[in-house]
């Protein structure tokens, strides 16, 4: 729906990461060096990122 | 029981901890998982109905549950002074709410949009406004809005998680990596998953010996007989962040102060038995 705000399993602030990795990836960037990059070093707080679907814009209008 | 810096940063921290035992090391974690008080935002109050702007007229409506939007604004980390804040029940004011123990946002955006945590507006001291402005809230379509005010109150992570300082908070032994032959040099040092060795020439040397993980591949490749490994349970290699509401170095020195206030307690209690 829309990227939690903490990672699930440690509480780390991963809501404001989201919308820059997107940016870079789909600018070409290798993923695994913009997490690096974006400070999410455990892979509970990588898999928030990684594997979030953003389907807010799609309900949205529907509120 | 001595800290030895290794990494101080804004929000992460990584030290030795010296000359003490597996059960102080852990009384140190709990303390800063759950002992730390924190401001986060508690109680947030809607404003329901339409929203005239400039002649067009929105609904307070959102694609998210009012309930989802004020967990979500609890969870966004709020700068907290320690010295400036009572907890609400402590307060002089009696719980009621007051600038001694709350802080108040106030949230008004208007569709389409997104409403991000750096949109929320202190009312008072600007030194509040959330550091951490990319958080988003909820995305608002045309004619949606919200008009927001949220208290922020004192509390710790016993009660919510929202009110945790410190994430990622743990320790290991301190390994012990002892090179004892260079015979098998190559095979072990490509053993290594957090590549520990170095191979300088032809000898074999444990460079990097705080990264070991005590996992004992390296000892496996040959039965032990090029390197030994140990975890020395007297010292620790302890690390842990923020999530930048306190400052690492803050969030260790009130973890400290609370930790010795406890076990002080715990002394005199005691001693008030067996007197």
């Amino acid at each position: 729906m829309i990227i939690p705000v903490r990672c699930f399993t440690c509480g780390k602030v991963v809501g404001s990461a989201y919308a820059e990795y997107v940016k870079r990836v789909s600018m070409g960037e290798n993923p695994e060096k913009v997490l690096d990059d974006l400070g999410l070093e455990r892979y509970c707080c990588r898999r928030m990122v990684v594997s979030h679907a953003d389907l807010i814009k799609e309900v949205s209008p529907l509120g | 029981m001595l800290i030895e810096i290794l990494e101080m940063e804004e929000t992460k921290a990584k030290f030795i901890l010296r000359d003490t035992t597996p059960a102080k090391a852990n009384a140190l974690r709990r303390a800063l998982l759950s002992d730390i008080p924190k401001m986060a935002i508690d109680k947030v109050e809607f404003h329901l109905g339409s929203i005239d702007v400039d002649g067009k007229d929105f609904e307070s409506v959102t694609p998210l549950f009012d309930e989802i939007i004020a967990h979500r604004l609890g969870m966004v980390p709020v700068p907290t002074d320690l010295d400036l804040f009572n907890f609400q029940k402590d307060c002089v004011c009696g719980g009621e709410g007051c600038p001694n123990c709350t802080i108040m946002y106030s949230l008004n955006k208007n569709g389409p949009c997104t409403v991000y945590s750096g949109d929320l507006e202190p009312l008072g001291s600007p030194d509040f406004r959330v550091k951490d402005e990319h958080i988003p809230i909820v995305e608002l379509s045309d004619g949606q809005s919200v008009l927001i005010y949220a208290h922020a109150v004192m509390g710790t992570a016993k009660e919510h998680v929202k009110w945790q300082v410190a994430n990622g908070v743990g320790y290991k032994y301190m390994p012990a990596v002892t090179v004892k032959s260079s015979a098998n040099a190559k095979e072990v040092a490509a053993s290594c998953p957090r590549k520990v060795f170095d191979i300088d020439g032809k000898d074999l040397i444990a460079a990097r010996p705080l990264d070991c993980i005590l996992c004992n591949s390296c000892v496996e490749v040959d039965g032990g007989k090029s390197v030994s490994v140990q975890g020395d349970d007297k010292n620790f290699v302890f690390s842990f962040e923020t999530d930048g509401s306190l400052t690492a170095e803050k969030a260790l020195m009130k973890a400290a102060d609370l930790l010795s206030e406890k076990t002080k307690a715990f002394a005199e209690s005691i001693s008030d038995i067996t007197a």
